[in-house]
Parts: C-alpha cells; sequence; structure tokens
C-alpha cells in the first residue's frame, strides 16, 4: 500500500523532554503545511515512568493515529522493551547508544540508527539537552523541517535567556551532524508541501474550552478530574478576556450546581469532567431538565468502571450520558470525532442548550483529550450563535407557559414582571407546586415533546459511500476516524462497505439509522468499550440487529483492526 | 461598623408587598411561620426590589420558604441551594441573593458545600432554620438532634453528639456569624436585615421549633435556654464569638444575638478585579486568543 504520511513516535522517560519533543516534532510539521494527528501516553505518577509521544504527519487529511509507527526514538531501555514488538521489519529505530542504558539488539529488517544522546548532551555539559540532540538526529534522518524546528526552539526558551537558546539549538546541530555521519537505510522521509495552511494546532481538551469561548461562555464552574481539566485550564486562562470567570468548586455535585445556578440568572455556563464526575452530576441533569434551565457539560470519558484507568482511553459513559439520573429525564447527548468537533460541537450544545432549555451532554475522550490536530482556523465570524427566547414582557408571566413549540420564554432574574420560580418539584405552568396527573403528564409531555425538533435542528449523520454495501459499519466518537481510514484501505482493496458516524446520539436519528441499516447487508458496531453501548440503543430504538465488535484495553482502535475485523464478517 | 450596602436596587414597599398568594404549609406552631415573617420584615426594612432578590432553598419543610416570597426563586435539590445560589451570585453579582434551608438540608446532605460559601465568601445571606430533625419525613435526628431524642429511625433514643452550625461556621471563616430565635421576630428581622445589609457570606442560624416532631426542643426550651450575648461581646473577634458559644454550652444555654462580623472582599469582587487585569470585556476579540494557537 502507498503511504503519503510518516508516523514517528518519541519514547522514554517521563521528564526527559518525550513529550517536549514530540511536541516541537508536531509544531514543526503542522508550521509547514502539514497535516498532524497526535497520540500520546503518559505515565499516572506525576515524576517518572514511561512516556510516549506519537506525531503521525502527512500532506493529505488524517483522521486517526495510525496503525503503528514507522519510526520509534527510544530515549532509554524501558522504551525499548516496550515497542520492541512493534519493531517490524522495515521500521526505522533510533535509539540512545553508545553511552545509553540499554543495547538493543535490531531485528531483522529494521533499520537501526545508535546516536549518543546521553553522552553527546553530557559531553556538552547539559544533560537537559539529550531532547535535542535526539531532535536534530530525527530532524536530519527523516526531514523535520529544520528551519521550523530552529524557530520553534529559538521561541520555547527565548524566556530563559540566550545561553539556554543557544546550549538547545547547539546540540540539535549536534544530533544533525551525528546522524549525517550514519548511512541512511530506510524509505522514510517527510514530503513537506510547499504551501502553507491557515491552521490552528489544538489538543481535544483546549479545543473544547475555544469552542465554549466562542459560544459566548459566561461562567464556568471545574472540578479537577483526569482527563478533563485541561478544558479548565484553557478557560481559565482565556475567559477573563471575554470578562467571564471560572470557579473551582468543592466537588462535581457542586458544579452542576453552580452551573444551573448561572444559568438561571441569564448566562451561558459549562463545566467538563469525566465519568466520575458525571455520575455524580445526575441529581442536578434532573434539576436542569425539569426546571428547563440551559446546562452544558462535558464528559472527557476514560477507562471504568469507579475509578477504572484515569489515564486510558474508553468510550464507556454513553448509558450514563443517556439516561443518567432518576426519573424520566430527558437531555440531548453530542458526541465528537476529532479536534475540529471539539470547537464546533461544543459551540453546538450551547446553541442547543439554550433553544431547548435542557442539560446538553458532550461526549470527548480520553485519546482525543491529549491529540494535538490541525484545524482549519476557527474563524469566529462563521459560527452561528443561538441564545434562549427571553420574554417579551406583555402580558402576565408564566414561565413554564405551554406554547406551540413546547419552549416557554424565560426571564432573567431583574426582569420587571418575570419573576418566577424554577424548581425541581412538578409544577404548572406559573411554576406552582402540582402533583394532580393530569399536570404531571402535561408537564413531562411538554419536556419531552419541546426535543422533538432536535433531530431536524442537528446535521445529518455522516454516510461514509454511496448505494448498497456488503457491510455497514457505525462509530462514534474519535472511532470514526479510525472507521474512516480502514474503510478507505477495503475499499481500495475492492471491499462493499461503508460507513455511518453519528454526532446527535440522543435523541437518536432513528430514521437515518434506519436508512443507512437499509442499504448494507450486514451492520457492525465499534466501539471501545466491553458492553456495546451504542449497539445496544440501536437494538432497542431501531429495527437494527448490528454485530458488536468492542475492545477496552484502554487503547482505540487502529485501522488494521477494523480492517481485519470487516475481512473476518464478510468471509 | 458601616458594611457596604449591597442591594443595588431599591424600593420602597410594605411588608405585605413581599407576601406571594401561596399559604404557608407548616404546621400551627412551626418556629418557620416566625422566620418568613421576620424575612417579610427586613425585606421591607432595606427596600429590597423584589425584581432582583433572588430567594433559594433545598429540601425540607423550611425550604418551602419560597414560595412565599414574592421574588425570583429557586426551589432546588436536598442540599444544593449553597452551590446553586452561588452560581448565581457570581454570575449576576448585582442580584441580592437570600438562601433558606433547615439543619439536615444544610449540615447532612449539603455539609460539604459550607465550608466553602464562608470561606470564598459568596455574597449571600444563608438563613438556616434549625428545628433539630427531619420534619418533612416525618421525624428523624439530623446532625443538630440531641443525642437522647427518641425518633422514627432511633426508638431507643439517638446516638449521636450533635453538631452546633454557628460553631462551624465561624471555624469555616464565615464573615457575619449570628444566632435567634424563631419565636423572636424582632430580633430575627434585625440579624437578617443585618446579614442582607452585610457584605459577605452571613450566616444566620434560627432555631425554629418543630412542634409536630421533636418533643425536646420546643419554643419553650429554646426560649428558657437563650441567653442575649452581652453589650460588650467583640463582634470583630472569632476567638470571642467561640468562647461566647463554647461557655454558654457549658451552661446549657443558647447565645443569640451577633456572634461575629467581618469586612474582607467578596469573591465576586476578587474575580471582577481579575478580569480588569485581563483587560476583559466581551468586545475582546476571539482572533487574539485563537491565533494562540497557531503552529
Amino acid at each position: 500500500m502507498d503511504k503519503n504520511d510518516l508516523i514517528i513516535r518519541v519514547a522514554g522517560e517521563g521528564g526527559e523532554g518525550i513529550i517536549s519533543t514530540g511536541d516541537f516534532i508536531t509544531q514543526a510539521c503542522a508550521r509547514t503545511g502539514l497535516e498532524v494527528y497526535t497520540f500520546k501516553t503518559f505515565p499516572a505518577e506525576i515524576k517518572g515512568g514511561y512516556a510516549m509521544y506519537q506525531t503521525r504527519a502527512s500532506a493529505a487529511p488524517l483522521h486517526c493515529q495510525g496503525d503503528t509507527f514507522d519510526v520509534l526514538c527510544a530515549f532509554n531501555g524501558e522504551a525499548y522493551d516496550l515497542n520492541r514488538a512493534r519493531l517490524i521489519p522495515g521500521t526505522a529505530f533510533v535509539y540512545d547508544g553508545p553511552g545509553g542504558d540499554f543495547e538493543p539488539e535490531i531485528p531483522q529488517g529494521v533499520h537501526g540508527y545508535a546516536i549518543p544522546m546521553t553522552q553527546t548532551a553530557k559531553e556538552m555539559g547539559n544533560i537537559k539537552a539529550k531532547n535535542m540532540v535526539a531532535l536534530g538526529a530525527l530532524s536530519l534522518l527523516f526531514n523535520i523541517p529544520e528551519q521550523a524546528l530552529r524557530e520553534i526552539i529559538t521561541a520555547k526558551f527565548t524566556r530563559k535567556g540566550t545561553t539556554v537558546v543557544e546550549g538547545n539549538l547547539n546540540a540539535f546541530t549536534r544530533g544533525r551532524e551525528l546522524a549525517a555521519a550514519l548511512t541512511k537505510t530506510d524509505p522514510w522521509t517527510l514530503e513537506v508541501p510547499d504551501s502553507k495552511r491557515d491552521v490552528v494546532v489544538m489538543s481535544g481538551n483546549d479545543a473544547v474550552g475555544l469552542g465554549a469561548i466562542i459560544a459566548g461562555l459566561d461562567f464556568f464552574s471545574a472540578y479537577p478530574i483526569t482527563p478533563a481539566t485541561e478544558i479548565a485550564r484553557y478557560v481559565a486562562r482565556h475567559l477573563p478576556k471575554r470578562g467571564g470567570t471560572l470557579i473551582q468548586a468543592e466537588d462535581e455535585i457542586a458544579s452542576a450546581s453552580q452551573v444551573v445556578g448561572a444559568s438561571f440568572a441569564g448566562k451561558k455556563a459549562m463545566t467538563a469532567t469525566s465519568g466520575p464526575g458525571l455520575a455524580l452530576m445526575g441529581e442536578m441533569l434532573g434539576m436542569s431538565f425539569m426546571s428547563e434551565t440551559p446546562c452544558v457539560i462535558v464528559d472527557v470519558q476514560r477507562g471504568g468502571p469507579s475509578t477504572g484507568l484515569p489515564t486510558k482511553h474508553e468510550q464507556s459513559d454513553l448509558f450514563l450520558a443517556i439516561h443518567g439520573s432518576h426519573g424520566d429525564c430527558g437531555r440531548i447527548v453530542l458526541s465528537v470525532e476529532g479536534v475540529a468537533d471539539c470547537i464546533a460541537l461544543t459551540v453546538e450544545a450551547f446553541n442547543l442548550a439554550e433553544k431547548y432549555q435542557c442539560p446538553v451532554i458532550l461526549l470527548s475522550d480520553g485519546s482525543l483529550a491529549f491529540s494535538t490536530q490541525t484545524v482549519p482556523y476557527p474563524e469566529p465570524s462563521s459560527y452561528k450563535l443561538v441564545s434562549r427566547k427571553r420574554w417579551d414582557g406583555h402580558g402576565e408571566y408564566r414561565r413554564y407557559a405551554i406554547t406551540d413549540d413546547f419552549i416557554s420564554p424565560m426571564a432573567d432574574p431583574g426582569t420587571p414582571g418575570g419573576m418566577h420560580i424554577a424548581t425541581g418539584l412538578e409544577h404548572d405552568e406559573t411554576g406552582n407546586p402540582s402533583y394532580t396527573s393530569a399536570n404531571h403528564e402535561a408537564m413531562q409531555a411538554k419536556r419531552f415533546r419541546k426535543l422533538d425538533g432536535v433531530v431536524q435542528d442537528f446535521a445529518p449523520a455522516e454516510t461514509d459511500g454511496e448505494g448498497e454495501a456488503d457491510l455497514g459499519i457505525i462509530a462514534w466518537g474519535s472511532t470514526i476516524g479510525v472507521v474512516r481510514e480502514a474503510i478507505a484501505r477495503l475499499r481500495a482493496e475492492g471491499v462493499s462497505v461503508k460507513g455511518f458516524y453519528p454526532k446527535l446520539l440522543w435523541p437518536m436519528p432513528v430514521e437515518q439509522f434506519e436508512a443507512f441499516g437499509a442499504s448494507c447487508r450486514k451492520v457492525m458496531v465499534a466501539e471501545v468499550n466491553f458492553t456495546g453501548q451504542l449497539a445496544h440503543f440501536i437494538r432497542a430504538e431501531t429495527t437494527l440487529r448490528p454485530e458488536s465488535y468492542t475492545i477496552c484495553g484502554g487503547l482505540p482502535f487502529t485501522p488494521a483492526m477494523i480492517v481485519g475485523k470487516v475481512k473476518e464478517m464478510l468471509a | 461598623m458601616n458594611c457596604a450596602q449591597t442591594h443595588l436596587h431599591k424600593v420602597q414597599l410594605e411588608t405585605k408587598d413581599y407576601k406571594t398568594d401561596a399559604k404557608p404549609f407548616w404546621c400551627p406552631g412551626c418556629g418557620d411561620h416566625g422566620v418568613l415573617t421576620s424575612m417579610y420584615r427586613a425585606l421591607a426594612e432595606i427596600g429590597v426590589d423584589p425584581n432582583y432578590l433572588v430567594n433559594i432553598s433545598g429540601i425540607g419543610c423550611s425550604s418551602r420558604l419560597p414560595y412565599f416570597v414574592r421574588s425570583y426563586k429557586m426551589h432546588t435539590l436536598h442540599g444544593r441551594a449553597g452551590p446553586v445560589a452561588t452560581g448565581v451570585q457570581l454570575a449576576r453579582p448585582d442580584l441580592s441573593i437570600l438562601v433558606n434551608g433547615g439543619d439536615g438540608d444544610g449540615f447532612s446532605i449539603g455539609g460539604g458545600h459550607m465550608p466553602h460559601l464562608a470561606r470564598k465568601n459568596i455574597n449571600m445571606t444563608y438563613v438556616l432554620m434549625d428545628n433539630r430533625i427531619y420534619g418533612l419525613t416525618k421525624g428523624q435526628v439530623s446532625p443538630t438532634s440531641q443525642r437522647k431524642m427518641k425518633a422514627y429511625t432511633t426508638p431507643y433514643g439517638g446516638v449521636e453528639e450533635p453538631m452546633d452550625p454557628v460553631l462551624y461556621m465561624l471555624t469555616y471563616g464565615a464573615s457575619f456569624v449570628a444566632q435567634s430565635l424563631a419565636t423572636n421576630v424582632k430580633m430575627t428581622a434585625q440579624l437578617i436585615k443585618d446579614g442582607m445589609e452585610h457584605k459577605g457570606f452571613a450566616f444566620i442560624s434560627v432555631l425554629s421549633q418543630c412542634p409536630t416532631f421533636n418533643v425536646i426542643d420546643d419554643a419553650k426550651y429554646f426560649k428558657s435556654a437563650a441567653e442575649e450575648l452581652p453589650a460588650e461581646h467583640d463582634v470583630t473577634s472569632v476567638d470571642a464569638a467561640m468562647h461566647a458559644v463554647n461557655v454558654a454550652h457549658e451552661n446549657g444555654r443558647i447565645p443569640v444575638g451577633l456572634l461575629y462580623r467581618q469586612e474582607r472582599p467578596t469573591l465576586d469582587e476578587y474575580m471582577a478585579e481579575l478580569v480588569k487585569q485581563a483587560g476583559g470585556s466581551p468586545d475582546y476579540d476571539l482572533r487574539k486568543i485563537i491565533d494562540l494557537a497557531r503552529p
């Protein structure tokens, strides 16, 4: 198969500059007009532990992290041990030696390059520059744009003074010299396009923060939780510039409560958490739905249940997002495919919350949280923003008036004549408690029927491919990107396969699922959880009877896994 | 002491103007009637504009109070009035925030929120209506129930030591702490008024008898045990306040009056300062933020 991309994995001990090396490679590639898609794993420990940063770069669009690396750069023996099985023939392997803590065996067919990273950095009197030696060598061997790297290194260390900048640049140059003395035997070289593109490079978490700020966020309540905390960090840094504020609450219960309070007060408010936090917010989801108070909650899913695998990837909060909370409690659930979605669908989450006056949950996931990707420049004026319907001041105000579209105008505190109560008790149109059967049935119907318009409002789920197919693959969240790539490969091999990528998961666009299912002989749902959660909802809500393909090992699917499964199913 | 006036929107109204058409649902003889009367009086005396008043409660007998007060209001979830009110207050610092709730609501299920309302000095007035029992669920012991109490789930008598909310609030850093009896409308109204005029988190514990389920802590007991703080009590000293409460405890008495008052910046003031330093404005060019993510 033709490859027009390059995947470089840098691995070693946390604290050795693995992450910054990966960041430099990523930034340099993006700066020279390449698309990037990164994939990282962090140690759970604060200091030390295995860290890995993989950059995939290409002149063509990228949808996922790929199958495996083409180039491995190992800073230590542990990195070598953990990745040895993936050193398949054709792979390039750059390692610390001589003078490192390990002496690798180079497997048959692997192109080994020994670069004395530690030793050179020591000789230069700056052990911290070990990663710069490695970066220089990688730059020369695989054509990672040298000039861009030099600019980025300079910019990164300018704050620390010219001595530090020069020390790092010298180590980088020395790395290039060491590599130049070796004979390149592998085929891997970055093809750098000559045109720059108008892009930003962001992580999924930062992009959610940006999306919220674009949407007109006024108030954010945070409680620290892996892997969602960076959203709060981004918002804390930038929201004050727009006049808004972030508060760190005492727990997730308080976060959700503060969001509902701020929203009642007329402001756009949100919180971001992971599964354990969303579990605690269940009661306030009910309050938001019952009192018809807009509220946006982002759940960056991690491995569960319970404390689970906090730093690992999983898509296992769909049951919780759709049905968490007691009583019949409606809400809107969206999920994001990649970083671009993290911006666009966060804006959409606010628009839907404002329009429908209900909780909106946006599902992201662990691999996307830290994955940095190139995204076309998000021009703020290109987003349509929606604000809640507000009372016009005429006549007598009834907060929960049953209108034609079941959406009742709101009144911000301070509006003369608009005094009302937002209550979790069942109530009549004025807000007064009412427990009659007729009233409860009418008001539940009002709260649910107002959501009837959501499916119409939201862009139809994308179908990848046309006509009839032997197999249709349904995926959600970041698995979509993996399926896109798998389908492209399968199609190139002549396999008849289609994809369906819903991003509005609740209310479910049932007719769209049905139409897709009708065009496929078999349907498979690929998702990263044990129980097949989306497959469950498809079986419950539609006539489709999909086969469930699930993994839950803390890592995303690879395109090769999907390709293999499809071939097995069609055999 | 001259505390900052926090009510930006004032009107001239009478107590009846703060009443709604809803009739209080409490039992005859319930202390909550007295708290409500005191609140009407305090609101009228200050002249709070009901359009800019947000009355917020959790769940319990006392948490029904907002239905009887003309204002914007939220009847939230059990224990969550404090954080919901925090959201309202930080989003709209121009509003006057009044929270009502019981001992179970505030110090059992909502107990985790109380330290943070106090230490963050959220600008609101929190009126605790402490009947030392769960009333709405028909009489179970609460964190403030006396140990010997026989009740719904303690047929052999309670075995847990009670807590004293005012001691906790002093420890948590509340900037205004007072205590009163529901039967003393004059004092309660005055303390609620002072609390509402106080800039910052004001906590007023009102001992509010439950004649239906709590036969130990009845109005007669509260009256006999109550002891007004002496005129020379130093309201600027946390030590003095805690000492007064501890001495009263030793003598089987309940101190009433203003225990403590301190002026310090509120959280919304700190946040406004932060926005100011950032040059914050809704017109700030978003592109300047987005450009930071260019490679």
